[in-house]
């Protein structure tokens, strides 16, 4: 390995994706995930373009499946997000309806909800700064303002400033970016967002009955310490691992969800606690549980995103959408009992 | 943020174990329990002897995260943070007359709909600083849902403080400093205004606060009651004695 102060000055302090690194990012542990990963990616280009040359649309297939588990190149990412989850489609069949939303009736609630957070997400990325030329906040405030109006019963919820944001940054397009958005809300997850975010907490209770099933030592540990799921996870839920997981990492799970569905938070989710199982059982408090959650979200394993992405589907075992279906409906008829 | 974060081996990098609480924990103001079987570890710069639970609540927007790294790292985050999404805490280890509190301060998000996920949280929590934003009077009207649903989901004893934040924006303040006052006398609450910004009068929230919880849990019959309220009064600096 190269010593670390030539590192520093090989990788660019700014990201592909605009996000300043951080004072103490490992240059070198970086360097040599990514002179394996730029082979890696070279290679998927050239297979991806083979695939998708001449045809205009993405369908889901066994081959696009395998693909997609294989990573989408950034060039690609877009079409084929757009193709697998629905959204070309539905924007193709409402042509206008995006910039209709946008002129529709003004509601100072939903835009208040809003603007709080246009300086607070992603202030560590250039693209984002008030100062940027063009600056994505404004882009990023249509999109989220265009989905209050387009679906109501949810309105805005925070951590869809965080989505929508990294739609904007892989897809470059904002009314992509709002399709894709009212995929993921609208189909792919169930109600994370609503009001009542029931769709949120009954998913924070099927992880924990499959981790119940599957590593039932983790679940012994936050039975006893009385830890609730949602003290650990609801941001890896509700954000989708953005800014709990790095940013490629991040893309390679959606290149996922997007086709397969939902239940790869499951997988995502089941694998770092899986691979951390022991240092998990270390702990020896609520707070520890708290910060050895918070750990497991860094280093290696989450940095090398190829090498994670094959984990997830054999580390956790089988996990068939049946097996979600049901736990959903036991867990969700369990927390309206509850009230 | 994760990308902030280095890239390096786990096992290694193994956060310090939280040391075990070592004081007797006397209700009303029990501490953070039940203690671990195995006591005491050393903890190094993280030793305690009594640890409490403290909530930061009130609407989106209005700076408790701002309040909470002010008052942990004397820093103000200015345009370099990120909502608050869930619920996340930071520990802060305050020196009061010689015994050591460790405070556990949780920090939530303020959108009404996360308050179904937070409000779980509350009847642990020993305090709760509630705040409001002077420049906004939304986050201000709002202050009566929070104290209901306060009454409903926390201990009916637990510590709680009144806090008007942004008194630095001058020039944007709308919610007067005697509304405020008015608000938490109508409900009995200690209250103060505060700037994130520019400290003021942050440490000395926590401070009493931390002073309340140690006087209730470990208070020697002869030692004379803590006044919160006659403290906050005291101690709480004015804004307008510091702008022309």
């Amino acid at each position: 390995m190269e010593p670390e102060g030539r590192a520093r000055d090989r990788v660019p302090r700014i990201d592909p994706y605009g996000f300043e690194r951080p004072e103490d990012f490992d240059y070198a542990a970086y360097e040599e995930f990514l002179s394996t990963y730029l082979v890696i990616l070279t290679r998927r280009a050239i297979k991806w373009s083979k695939l998708l040359k001449g045809s205009s649309g993405v369908q889901r297939s066994g081959t696009v499946k395998r693909y997609i588990r294989k990573g989408v190149p950034l060039e690609h990412r877009a079409r084929v997000w757009m193709g697998v989850s629905g959204a070309q489609a539905q924007m193709d069949q409402n042509p206008g309806y995006y910039h209709r939303l946008l002129q529709g009736e003004r509601s100072d609630r939903l835009e208040e909800a809003i603007r709080t957070d246009m300086n607070r997400t992603f202030p560590d990325n250039v693209k984002f700064r008030k100062n940027a030329d063009p600056c994505l906040q404004k882009t990023l405030y249509n999109i989220l303002l265009a989905y209050g109006r387009h679906n109501e019963g949810v309105g805005y919820c925070q951590g869809m400033n965080f989505i929508a944001g990294y739609l904007l940054l892989a897809t470059k397009s904002e009314e992509e970016s709002f399709w894709l958005l009212d995929a993921l809300l609208g189909r792919i997850l169930p109600d994370y967002y609503g009001p009542a975010m029931l769709g949120l907490k009954t998913d924070q209770e099927v992880l924990g009955e499959l981790v119940k099933t599957k590593l039932p030592a983790v679940a012994a540990l936050m039975d006893g310490h009385g830890v609730l799921w949602t003290l650990v996870v609801s941001r890896w839920f509700i954000c989708l691992f953005v800014d709990i997981l790095p940013v490629e990492t991040v893309f390679r799970i959606w290149d996922c969800l997007f086709n397969e569905g939902s239940k790869i938070i499951f997988r995502v989710a089941l694998t770092l606690i899986k691979q951390h199982q022991g240092f998990i059982l270390e702990a020896t408090s609520v707070v520890d549980i708290c910060e050895r959650f918070k750990e497991i979200t860094r280093g290696s394993l989450v940095t090398d995103c190829h090498t994670f992405m094959q984990k997830i589907f054999s580390e956790p075992g089988s996990l068939s959408m049946a097996t979600i279906t049901r736990l959903r409906e036991s867990c969700r008829a369990k927390l309206l009992a509850q009230g | 943020m994760s990308r902030k974060k280095t890239p390096r081996s786990k096992g290694a990098s193994a956060p310090a174990a939280s040391a075990p609480l070592a004081a007797n924990g006397s209700r009303p103001a029990r501490p953070i329990g039940p203690p671990p079987p195995a006591r005491p570890s050393l903890g190094g710069g993280d030793f305690y002897d009594v640890a409490f639970k403290v909530m930061l609540v009130g609407d989106s927007g209005v700076g408790k995260t701002c309040l909470l790294v002010r008052f942990k790292d004397g820093a103000f985050l200015a345009g370099t943070f990120i909502s608050t999404v869930g619920i996340d805490f930071r520990n802060k280890v305050l020196d009061v007359d010689g015994v050591k509190v460790k405070l556990q301060i949780w920090d939530t998000a303020g959108q009404e709909r996360f308050r179904s996920v937070t409000h779980a949280y509350y009847r642990d929590a020993h305090a709760l600083l509630l705040l409001y934003d002077v420049t906004n009077k939304a986050s201000f009207d709002n202050i009566q849902a929070w104290l209901t649903e306060i009454q409903e989901y926390a201990q009916h004893n637990v510590v709680l403080m009144l806090l008007g934040n942004k008194v630095d924006s001058a020039q944007e303040r709308v919610v007067k400093r005697k509304d405020g006052e008015k608000l938490a006398k109508e409900y009995g609450l200690p209250f103060m205004e505060t700037s994130a910004k520019t400290g003021l009068n942050v440490d000395l929230a926590f401070t009493a606060i931390a002073k309340e919880l140690k006087q209730r849990s470990m208070k020697a019959p002869s030692e004379p009651h803590f006044r919160l309220h006659d403290y906050v009064k005291r101690e709480g600096q004015g804004t307008s004695c510091c702008r022309p």
